[in-house]
């Protein structure tokens, strides 16, 4: 194969076993590409003694003790992370039980509460009826007054019993709160001593 | 070399380079050395050592410029390949992962630094296996002297080939180019130290 000086670079660019056996047989018949190869090929083999070499026996011993260290943290650091882990787990399983509990004793709290605003109506019914038996009683006094202050008390029953009313409108709609049924108890005193009263006054004008 | 040199019947002065063969790759062979690295396989450590650590040294040698900085390289491109050998998929031949790795250090290395190859002392008498003498040495120091001068990945690319033997196809595959880009490269280097070294 025949080349020509301007091509001597392509070869030099390829660099292969062929190309650089090519660029040689040329450069034996052209001095300039002869200087050229001979200057590219210097730099080849001064390169090639660039390659260092010394030997170390503590290099590798330190080498596999560094990797050993690291394969050891690395192996602690994956048993950290597990740890971690479970103690998350273990606080969360304690967390929600906790959190079962609470439930529990809120809804035990709501039965207990509902058994005794229970228990309170239940009373409270018991003292309605034996005022509604002396409403009963003290019925037929009030139905002709026979006294000005029998008429009085007629008066403040029936207010008695229109704020009973309102009273027990709201206990419905709110069947826990103390302070109204406190007021209804006050207001069911009152009329049971009105009642009492119209009792005593009836009884001291037939009398008379 | 000496027989290609005497079969094409070359003048003396005229030598040719000859690239050596790129080594056949074994993907599965690979993968299994990585997941005994990502072991910490001591054993399979040592056997790449034997294999690599003497190429490895005078690569990080040649890019730092001294033996204990070249030295911390191999011990850093050990303990990253501990690291990251359970990522490694086998996309690239071991080796040419363990050269990139190497020479990613190296670069990180001279960066941390902020020392400049050129600037660090040259131990030259570990430099080079045959008898030294006056002319060769003054021929080293100023080949380096111009090496040191090139960009990083021109230097990388004309020692890897030039040095350490490589082929342009293990090259590209370190640096992540093309192998014509390596030739290229390689081409373009030697042409500029060409021109430096006829001045010098």
């Amino acid at each position: 194969m025949t080349i020509t000086c301007n091509q001597l670079d392509d070869l030099l660019l390829e660099g292969d076993r062929f190309s650089l056996e090519v660029a040689a047989r040329h450069a034996q018949s052209c001095d300039a590409c002869m200087q050229k190869l001979a200057g590219w090929n210097e730099i080849s083999d001064t390169a090639r003694d660039l390659h260092a070499t010394w030997n170390n026996d503590l290099l590798w011993p330190r080498i596999e003790k560094a990797i050993r260290n690291e394969h050891r943290g690395t192996r602690t650091r994956v048993w950290q992370v597990a740890a971690a882990l479970l103690l998350l787990a273990a606080l969360g399983a304690t967390a929600w039980i906790a959190q079962r509990r609470m439930h529990a004793a809120d809804f035990d709290e709501t039965i207990l509460k509902a058994s005794a605003v229970d228990e309170v109506e239940r009373a409270e019914k018991a003292h309605i009826a034996a005022i509604n038996h002396l409403e009963s009683i003290a019925a037929a006094k009030l139905e002709q007054p026979s006294t000005p202050l029998l008429v009085s008390y007629k008066d403040k029953l029936m207010m008695l019993d229109d704020a009973i009313a309102q009273c027990q409108t709201a206990i419905d709609h709110n069947r826990q709160n103390a302070y109204l049924r406190t007021q209804l108890l006050t207001m069911y005193s009152e009329k049971q001593r009105t009642l009492q009263d119209v009792l005593r006054e009836g009884n001291h004008a037939s009398n008379q | 070399m000496d027989a290609v040199a005497s079969a094409v019947d070359l003048p003396r002065p005229v030598t040719l380079t000859i690239p050596p063969e790129p080594p056949p790759r074994l993907s599965e062979d690979d993968l299994r050395l990585a997941r005994a690295c990502a072991g910490g396989d001591s054993d399979v450590f040592a056997s790449i050592y034997d294999r690599h650590g003497e190429r490895m040294k005078s690569i990080a040698y040649n890019q730092l410029g001294n033996v204990s900085d070249a030295e911390d390289a191999v011990q850093e491109t050990f303990l990253k390949v501990h690291r990251a050998a359970s990522s490694y998929n086998g996309e690239a031949a071991f080796t040419t992962w363990l050269y990139r790795i190497l020479i990613n250090t190296c670069y990180d290395m001279l960066r941390k630094r902020s020392r400049r190859i050129r600037e660090a002392p040259i131990d030259d008498l570990i430099a080079g296996g045959r008898a030294a003498n006056a002319v060769d040495d003054v021929k080293r120091m100023a080949l380096r002297k111009l090496l040191n001068e090139l960009p990083e990945q021109r230097r990388t690319v004309f020692a890897l080939f030039e040095i350490e033997g490589l082929s342009h196809a293990e090259i590209a595959g370190i640096l992540d180019i093309t192998e014509g880009n390596s030739k290229w490269i390689l081409f373009s280097t030697k042409k500029q130290l060409q021109e430096k070294w006829k001045s010098s």
